[in-house]
Order: structure tokens, then sequence, then C-alpha cells
């Protein structure tokens, strides 16, 4: 079993898991800086539970994920994440409220013939146009926050920056460009930031 | 799981309550048991301290 080690959280693989690499390194240090103690915070397909375990080492937060493959919910509870096995929010009841909502989605244009076999396809798979999950996550993320609450969300350059930011302010967020990453060879991260607007919910 | 995860969990097709059925527990969990949903009669497996809460077409 390899282990791994990143900001004092040791963090345990699973070959059947999505292996965290820059995307995931991106989000847990933006996640550290924008949280605060005492904040009730959400990872949305944890994987590994790398982004969550990471930020719950660092920060006092009373953290939840939920997760859809078995493998990935088992190495994620593993690594002391509590997970729920749910098809994003599918299991929460309404009125659950969240401060930060975190998603590092599957980001990649994806056609028939490239898709993975098995559960591994979830964490890859962004549909046709990369952001089939990501428009989901928009549409029903908004009931889930808080007064003011937060959302971080890793993309790509390939997930197409100005689409996403777009439908996040079709939905009333107000957006940030939280961090650029160094560039990888085919792409550019970043992680945006979404703010639900305080008056929104008065 | 823990007991207060039931605070946020609803049936992930009506929405509605669950009844928590508990067949194993450690002092710090639930470590076995299952979610019941009484309007659409459909269970919800916990295993290994992880509840299932997949709709049924979902969950394989």
């Amino acid at each position: 079993m390899v282990t791994i080690t990143y900001r004092d959280a040791d963090i345990e693989l699973d070959e059947d898991v999505y292996d965290p690499a820059e995307d995931s390194y991106l989000l847990a240090d933006v996640a550290i800086d924008v949280a605060q103690d005492g904040m009730s915070v959400l990872e949305v397909g944890a994987g590994t539970g790398f982004v969550s375990a990471v930020l719950q080492t660092n920060v006092g937060v009373d953290l939840v994920a939920t997760e859809i493959s078995p493998f990935a919910a088992e190495c994620a509870k593993r690594n002391g994440v509590v997970v729920i096995r749910a098809d994003m929010f599918g299991c929460f009841r309404s009125g659950t409220k969240f401060d930060l909502i975190l998603f590092n989605p599957p980001y990649l244009p994806t056609a028939e013939d490239e898709k993975v076999p098995g559960w591994l396809n979830y964490a890859f798979d962004g549909g046709v146009d990369g952001r089939e999950a990501v428009n989901r996550f928009f549409e029903e993320v908004t009931p889930f926050l808080s007064n003011g609450g937060i959302i971080l969300m890793l993309i790509s350059s390939l997930t197409g920056m100005d689409e996403v930011k777009m439908r996040m302010l079709k939905q009333g967020l107000e957006v940030e460009i939280c961090n650029i990453d160094r560039d990888c060879f085919f792409e550019e991260l970043i992680v945006l930031k979404g703010t639900l607007k305080a008056s929104d919910q008065l | 799981m823990k007991k207060d995860l039931m605070n946020i969990l609803a049936c992930p097709i009506c929405k509605g309550d669950l009844v928590l059925n508990i067949t194993k527990e450690d002092e710090k969990e639930i470590i076995s048991g299952t979610l019941y949903c009484s309007k659409c009669n459909e269970y919800y497996p916990i295993t290994d301290g992880i509840p299932n809460m997949l709709p049924p077409e979902l969950r394989e």
C-alpha cells in the first residue's frame, strides 16, 4: 500500500482510485487558505480523501464528503474522512447547509471511446465538453450553501474557464480566480471561488 | 458512520426521513446496518461504516 504525506497528513492510496496529482495539491492548498476553524465543509467526490484529509489536518473544520465509487469511499474512510456513498448531493436532507463546498470534478472533455472501464471513469469523464459534471454540480449546489457560503472548484483550461465562470455568475455567485498553477505540459489549472452573496438568501 | 449523520441524510429518491437499524456498532460509530425509507420501501445499507445512499440503479 502506497502512502504519501502532504502538509502533515498521511494519505493511503489505492490502485482502483484516482491518485492525487497537481490538481489535488492545488485545491488542498487553496482550501487551507480559505477555510476557517468551525466551518462546516462538504467535499463532493472525495476520491482517496486527499483534499479532505489535508484540510482537516490543518484547519479545525467539521467535514463530510460524498463519493460514488465504493473503492474510493473505502479509501477516503481509511484516510479518516467521514464519507457517504452518494451521487453529488443526492443523500442530503433539504435545508442542510455548508459554509464551504469543495469539488475537484472530472473536467476533461471525454469522447465515448476514451471512457475508462469501471468506477474510475467517474474520476475522469467530464462528458463531451468537459463540463457535464460541472454543470450538474451548479444546478444542484446553491440550496446547500449557507449565507455567504463559498465554493472552491478546480478546473483546467481544457474545461473552458470562461464558460464555467459564466455558469457560476448565472447561479448568482460572485466569482474570483483564487490561484493559477504553474503550467503543466498541456493545460493550466485554476481554482475558481464562488461566493453566495449574503443578500440573496435574506 | 456516526449517528449524528442522521441529521443531514435523507432518502435520495423522495427526500423523506429514514429509519436507522443498527446490526453492529462500536464505541465510535455504526459499522453495519440499514437506513430504511418507508415511503419508497427501500433499504440503504451501511457497510464497513459507510452508508450507501445511492439509488438502487446506481449501486453496481
